[in-house]
């Protein structure tokens, strides 16, 4: 079963449409997905890890329907948004205890993750590592990556690990540099 | 939800709003510096408080703290409640703030005038709530109804002369309210 299924998954409210939008990622797959524009690629972003509901169309997280199993959707996929995260060192415990809190995941193992994921992400600025870092720590099957840096593709594939990652970008050289082995796992699409 | 997960939303909320909490407290003791004879002063004094630190809590202002709580795995009505919890926990602060004056200088009806304020302001706190996510027209609609919330409470407590009466109208209300925060967090998108 894919980890993530969407299908002509289509976003109405609030401005232009976006949509329809088709994709599986299976366990550990990596699926790298331009779109025409940063709004298109944030709310399909949205979509595949269950914060904004589909308008039409099925969108599931492993058997999770967003639409009425939201919650569910949010414990398999970890989602990574576009904006650095603008705070410093001194709140970073601060910020992973927070989320260890509401992922409900021990605080002293969450802190010794993050700072293994850091190592992980040495090179990356704090600002887009923190986040990449808050996200992984709940352990998430599925890692949902709204415009990542193309520049970090590679600290940020290696700290996510086996599972899966979905990314959304806004062209196909940025696409490329998240899929860049084009075996059966990696897929860049259009 | 955990309770872990609960204080650590009420938390973050109130640390974030830690400087507008502290401004809150000052300028309600200087008010209540005043003296007021009546308790329609400070009663509506802590419900604008309340609706005030209800709004606050609309998206965007606290970007950080909205993207983890949307992206966690929680319940709407599990999150409301625990974002419910800080607007009334400010308007607590400022009402007491208020009346502290009074209380400490023995004033007539300072107990009585806290205990009106203390049950009305946390129903227009969760009523206003259902405007922190909204916009237009039906933001106005709610922000009038925790108004009007307020103004009922004051009249069963004063002209019904009856506290158990304005405190089961408020009880009511904050049911409701939060019932329905919920069900707006539940269905809201961050777009």
């Amino acid at each position: 079963m894919p980890v993530l299924r969407m299908r002509d998954a289509r976003f109405f409210a609030r401005g232009a449409p976006v949509g329809p939008v088709t994709v599986d990622v299976a366990a550990g797959e990596r699926v790298a997905r331009a779109f025409p524009s940063a709004r298109d690629a944030a709310i399909t972003a949205l979509m595949a890890c269950g914060i904004v509901r589909a308008g039409a169309g099925s969108v599931l997280v492993e058997e999770y329907d967003p639409r009425v199993q939201g919650a569910h959707c949010k414990r398999v996929a970890g989602f990574v948004p576009h904006s650095p995260l603008a705070i410093d060192e001194s709140e970073f415990e601060r910020y992973v205890t927070y989320r260890a809190a509401l992922w409900d995941v021990d605080p002293m193992r969450a802190i010794a993750h993050a700072k293994l994921l850091l190592e992980r992400l040495d090179g990356v600025h704090e600002a887009f590592a923190y986040p990449i870092v808050g996200a992984l720590i709940a352990s998430p099957k599925l890692l949902v990556l709204d415009r990542p840096q193309s520049a970090y593709a590679g600290a940020i594939l290696a700290a996510a690990g086996p599972r899966a990652v979905f990314s959304t970008h806004v062209n196909d050289d940025a696409a490329a540099a998240f899929a860049p082995a084009r075996d059966d796992r990696t897929v860049v699409l259009r | 939800m955990t309770g872990r997960a609960f204080t650590a939303i009420v938390t973050a909320r109130l640390s974030a709003e830690r400087r507008t909490v502290l401004y809150a407290a000052a300028t309600a003791a200087v008010a209540g510096l005043a003296l007021p004879r009546e308790p329609v002063a400070p009663v509506f004094f802590s419900c604008a408080a309340a609706i005030v630190a209800a709004l606050l809590q609309s998206p965007g202002r606290q970007a950080i703290l909205d993207l983890c709580e949307e992206s966690a795995p929680l319940f709407g009505r599990e999150l409301a409640r625990a974002k419910a919890l800080a607007p009334c926990i400010v308007a607590a602060i400022a009402t007491l703030a208020y009346c502290a004056p009074s209380i400490a200088l023995r004033a007539p009806h300072a107990l009585e005038t806290v205990a009106i304020a203390m049950i009305a302001a946390p129903a227009c706190a969760l009523v206003a709530l259902s405007a922190s996510v909204r916009e237009g027209a039906p933001r106005a609609l709610y922000v009038a109804l925790a108004c009007t919330v307020a103004a009922g409470a004051y009249a069963i407590a004063t002209a019904g002369a009856s506290l158990s009466g304005e405190l089961a109208f408020c009880a009511l209300v904050a049911f409701v309210a939060l019932r329905q925060y919920g069900e707006a967090l539940a269905r809201f998108d961050p777009v």
